[in-house]
């Protein structure tokens, strides 16, 4: 009985070794506006954002890069860096994902971006163009990570904003709940148990703009 | 029902911010696991909020002196906290304690040296890096991913040597325990020990073979390649220290002096493990620093980055107490049985080492999912 004791007591502390290991995910942090853009024709053509970096991973970002007066940064020294940014942002379908009644919509690579250094931030401009505009009595565009590495969080003010949309066009922001204590230790053990680059668990924590045209 | 109640302390023991509850007030859907999440739902928040609120510190340290107590206080909770995370080799260093019967001041030494040595590699790595060469956060974020994976490379590594040994220690315990009935115990044991003493010397000349003398020759622990593992309990080998100084290699090349760990007991022989552990900087505090830097407080940052360390290193010395702890319990009621007891640590110590194979695995995998890190920076 004893031994049985302190062996179970020993896998115990194993186990809440294994167990006990939350890390600060996410890592990056980002506040963004996102505008839903829409042709003269009424059907939906893209979605531009702007996506602000917390101030800490603005900093390592700017790390290096070459600036001809201390603390300012102006579009063109940024423009290698918004490069890296968006072609990057690709691989990870620039965390947007849209859907028309039901129906997932595909975006092209990002156009016109460019970097904006502003109170010790870095915010990235980017816009993403529809392979095919789209029209739909629903739209539904959402912001997030899968793997919840990167924090999306809407602006506190005008998050989002309609641009060229028939007048009868309604936009709402939907803000993620908060998680529950069991998604909390699944985020919590994110980093010892990754999340697959499938996997779309961030979902469940998107971000969801709605457009609705009756 | 004694079981459950010795895992529920050891449990507490290691979260010891248990009571603290569910800050969310969320609903406990399970007691029986709710408890645990609702403690990492807090310790995740309190550290990411911690972290967030570092810059504000760091700025504020600028203009007002008195905000920098602020910046070293949180400083000091974020590496408590963070600690708890992987990658701060609590888990490998207690499997470590564990697999070599070390003591809990040796346990504190070696969390605190290797946090040190955590926190003085990213400030090393910043300093040359980004203040005199001015690199970009992409050759910043390459030389960490590199130092990342020699130090989970060489984890693995520690942790397959400590198996092979233990796993030796292991099979002669067995087979120790099924010849002892023949009544010739101490001639075969000894005679079997030898025959792996002369193969071990074949391949490696610092072997060296300790006897419990508390136990008949019971159990052989079996040294391997280098010799800062050796740990006989009552020996009074002199060999021992010249092995030492000769047998790291890994230690020699990198890491503290054995001097700057002495101790009576010769505190280098956990150098390698520490250094192991300790190459890997913390990416927070290089982008802490960073942060610093770009405000021209490289200096603030440096000291915040060692109170992080602190605090690092006070959770790591607390698990691997604990850990050690048990490791005692365990031997001790393990002493009562000769025998089976003995070949029950053997095997605690190979799935100690099979652990820091496997904590070393899975950092190494977490390495490669976490790639990301740097997916704004190239």
């Amino acid at each position: 009985m004893m031994k049985r004791t302190g062996c179970c007591a020993f896998a115990a502390l194993l186990l809440s070794l294994s167990i006990a290991n939350a890390d600060a995910h996410p890592h990056v942090w980002v506040t963004l506006h996102s505008e839903v853009l829409y042709s003269a024709d009424g059907t939906m053509t893209g979605v531009r954002h702007a996506w602000t970096f917390d101030d800490m991973f603005s900093a390592y970002a700017l790390q290096g890069i070459a600036h001809a007066r201390k603390g300012q940064y102006t579009r063109e020294e940024l423009a290698s860096l918004a490069e890296v940014n968006v072609t990057s942002l690709k691989e990870y379908d620039y965390f947007t994902y849209a859907r028309a009644d039901g129906k997932k919509l595909k975006f092209s690579d990002a156009t016109d971006y460019w970097l904006e250094f502003k109170n010790a931030a870095l915010t990235l401009h980017f816009t993403l163009p529809l392979k095919a505009s789209a029209t739909a009595k629903a739209m539904q565009i959402e912001i997030y990570d899968p793997t919840i590495f990167v924090d999306f969080e809407f602006a506190k003010d005008k998050p989002t904003l309609l641009s060229g949309a028939p007048p009868q066009c309604l936009i709402t922001a939907d803000l993620p709940h908060q998680p529950t204590p069991a998604e909390q230790l699944r985020l919590s053990q994110l980093d010892n148990v990754p999340l697959e680059a499938s996997s779309t668990y961030g979902e469940i924590f998107a971000n969801k703009i709605l457009v609705k045209c009756p | 029902m004694l079981t459950a109640a010795a895992a529920i302390l050891v449990i507490v023991a290691i979260n010891p911010a248990w009571t603290q509850g569910t800050p969310f007030g969320a609903p406990h859907h399970d007691a029986g696991i709710m408890p645990q999440s609702g403690l990492m739902a807090w310790i995740f928040a309190k550290q990411a909020a911690f972290y967030r609120s570092l810059s504000g510190f760091i700025r504020a340290s600028k203009d007002d002196g008195a905000a920098i107590w602020g910046l070293f206080g949180i400083s000091f909770l974020y590496g408590v906290f963070h600690a708890v995370g992987p990658g701060h080799g609590k888990a490998v260093i207690s499997s470590y304690l564990v697999a070599n019967e070390e003591t809990w001041r040796r346990g504190v030494v070696l969390s605190f040296v290797s946090a040190g040595l955590q926190s003085v590699v990213a400030i090393v790595v910043v300093a040359i890096a980004a203040v005199l060469l001015g690199a970009t956060a992409k050759a910043i974020g390459l030389t960490v991913r590199v130092v990342e994976t020699v130090s989970y490379v060489l984890v693995i590594l520690i942790g397959l040597r400590l198996l092979f040994v233990k796993g030796r220690g292991f099979l002669i315990a067995c087979r120790e325990l099924i010849s002892r009935p023949s009544g010739e115990a101490t001639a075969s044991s000894s005679g079997e020990a030898n025959t792996v003493h002369r193969h071990d010397h074949g391949h490696n000349a610092t072997t060296t073979r300790c006897e419990h003398s508390h136990d008949g020759g019971d159990a052989h622990h079996v040294h391997g390649h280098r010799g800062h593992d050796h740990h006989c309990h009552d020996h009074g080998d002199h060999d021992h220290d010249s092995h030492d100084h000769h047998a790291s290699a890994w230690g020699h090349a990198h890491g503290p002096e054995p001097a700057e760990l002495a101790g009576a007991g010769g505190w280098h022989r956990g150098l390698s493990t520490v250094i192991a552990v300790g190459l890997r900087p913390c990416s927070g505090a290089i982008i802490v620093l960073i942060f610093a830097l770009a405000q021209d407080l490289f200096w603030t940052g440096t000291a915040a980055t060692l109170i992080m360390g602190l605090g690092t290193a006070i959770t790591v010395a607390a698990i691997a107490t604990v850990a050690v702890s048990a490791r005692t319990v365990a031997s001790r009621i393990a002493k009562a049985r000769s025998g089976f007891g003995m070949l029950l640590m053997r095997a605690i110590e190979v799935g100690a080492a099979g652990l820091i194979v496997a904590f070393g695995a899975l950092l190494l995998g977490g390495y490669m999912a976490s790639e990301q890190l740097w997916m704004f920076t190239g």
